[in-house]
């Protein structure tokens, strides 16, 4: 019988020469056809790109509110006249209310040599006889309360205005609150828009996919004749639609970080306008690979749909 | 090895390519099926590959009753099965090695395993020194015998053959038929679907008679 001395390398060998020939096939078609894969890449790339830089954008607006020296705040200005040690009483009992994560006193004396460092007025100060300044008490909430809807900073105001001592009650949390919400939304919107895009580069893998298809139909056709199961007719244009989204990530990511050396000195430069030493962060490695996942991925799905769709209308199976 | 019993099959546009066949075909037998053009031929031949199924009747290969084989397993059972096609089906933009790798790269041979048996059924057909050409650059008689080096190069129990020397001259034809008969010896069982009397004639062997009218098997 003719079949008896028929040789078949093990199902796991087999497999992995399966996919091997499905990589170097699909890799070299790529560049059979470079004009219209580097098309491809490039509608890829710009897609993946925006979201990409939008990330960037909104986590470099982050950092700038994260900065140690912006620690939302709350000053609480001394009475004149009360004496330093009654302050630090006050901010030592203040300190064991739960809402709070720590207090420091700033004595008046102490201000006023800051006040006399940090700006040109050292001169017009020599005049005065007298400290002007107050004591003051920096309070610093627990920042996880920050933003939470359950905590009313109003209240707490309220309260700390409620002291004897305390004179005066400034919030430098507000502005933080409200850029924080401002963040927050867009980083909604940044996310509607990624799945948008993320849709964008489904098709258009799904429709190169759909025409490599079309032009290697006859390829099929006799493939299925002679015995290919689906799993061997799809590989190759799985392979095809992985290559298209990771190629299409590198791409975008070489797009994203042109784009970061083009900003970095004018940004350094209004930095140091503000007296900053504020730099503008890349990628880090983790969004990095993320997006060349997120886009593999996509690849790989758009592929699917197109080639599902093909076999499922082929009657041979 | 195969049997049809009370085979009907019957078109979606209506048309009635086959009305209860019944045949049946030994292990090892080489056997011609004939018949005017549109009497089924290509039909019977499909269904045995399971290019089309039964509209009713049973068809029953290697002991294996089509109907009851799953979707799933229809190219495992197919790849048990050589198929040559009248117009070859060769895939013009690879070589003729390649095209005759094709059913062993699907059954995940290895790529030296792959090309000792490529050469070996080049070499049965004839064609070893064409190996790196690519199919139109062959006459058709050359282009017909790399479609069936295609069909027995992974060792199938069954090699069907629609009308494989169709476009030949007579010599061609009769050198293609010895190759077939060739297999027929190595033990698979063979069909062959062909209008050319004369030749089946020289090859003395079974042949099967599809009548248009009726459509009534002979024996």
């Amino acid at each position: 019988m003719a079949t008896t001395y028929k040789q078949t390398s093990s199902p796991i060998a087999s497999r992995i020469g399966h996919h091997k020939e499905a990589i170097a096939y699909s890799l070299a078609r790529l560049w059979q056809s470079p004009l219209s894969t580097w098309i491809t890449l490039a509608a890829i790339a710009i897609a993946l790109s925006l979201p990409a830089s939008l990330h960037l954008l909104l986590k470099n607006l982050k950092t700038l509110t994260d900065d140690k020296r912006e620690v939302p705040t709350i000053s609480l200005f001394i009475k004149p006249g009360i004496s330093e040690q009654r302050a630090r009483d006050r901010g030592e009992l203040l300190e064991e209310l739960p809402e709070i994560d720590k207090v420091v006193l700033v004595p008046k004396d102490e201000a006023l040599a800051d006040f006399r460092k940090i700006t040109g007025f050292a001169e017009t100060l020599e005049t005065l006889d007298e400290n002007p300044l107050p004591h003051v008490l920096v309070v610093t909430p627990h920042i996880n309360l920050i933003g939470n809807p359950g905590l009313d900073m109003k209240k707490l105001a309220n309260k700390l205005e409620g002291y004897p001592e305390v004179d005066l009650v400034q919030m430098d949390i507000e502005w933080v609150q409200r850029l924080r919400g401002i963040l927050h939304l867009a980083e909604r919107a940044i996310m509607v828009i990624s799945i948008l895009l993320a849709l964008t580069v489904l098709l258009v893998v799904g429709n190169t996919i759909r025409l490599n298809i079309e032009n290697r139909k006859e390829e099929i056709d006799v493939s299925q004749l002679i015995g290919a199961t689906p799993a061997y007719i799809r590989r190759p244009f799985l392979y095809s639609g992985v290559w298209y989204g990771l190629f299409g990530g590198i791409l975008s990511l070489v797009l994203v970080h042109f784009a970061l050396l083009f900003l970095v000195s004018p940004v350094n430069e209004l930095a140091q306008l503000y007296g900053s030493t504020y730099t503008i962060s890349g990628l880090g490695i983790k969004i990095t690979l993320y997006i060349l996942l997120a886009s593999s991925l996509l690849g790989l799905v758009g592929a699917w749909l197109a080639v599902g769709k093909h076999l499922r209308n082929t009657k041979t199976y | 090895m195969i049997e049809f019993k009370a085979v009907s099959k019957q078109y979606p546009t209506g048309q009635l390519a086959l009305y209860n066949v019944n045949l049946f075909i030994h292990q090892g037998e080489m056997t011609f099926l004939t018949g005017h053009s549109g009497a089924g031929k290509s039909t019977l031949l499909k269904l045995i590959a399971m290019l089309e199924s039964p509209s009713t009747g049973d068809v029953i290969v290697n002991k294996q009753n089509i109907n009851t084989i799953r979707k799933s397993r229809i190219p495992a059972f197919r790849r048990n099965i050589g198929m040559i096609f009248q117009d070859h089906h060769l895939l013009v933009d690879r070589t003729v090695f390649e095209n005759i790798a094709l059913p062993l790269k699907i059954e995940g041979l290895r790529p030296h395993d792959i090309k000792r048996r490529v050469r070996a059924a080049l070499d049965k057909v004839g064609l070893l020194h064409k190996e790196k050409e690519y199919p139109l650059m062959l006459s058709a008689g050359e282009k017909q015998r790399v479609g069936i080096a295609r069909a027995v190069v992974n060792k199938p129990a069954i090699i069907l053959a629609d009308e494989p020397t169709g476009n030949l001259d007579p010599e061609l034809a009769l050198d293609i038929m010895y190759t077939f008969k060739q297999f027929n010896d190595y033990g698979s069982t063979v069909l062959i679907a062909s209008h050319d009397h004369a030749l089946i004639k020289d090859m003395k062997k079974r042949t099967i008679v599809l009548r248009n009218i009726s459509n009534k098997v002979k024996r």
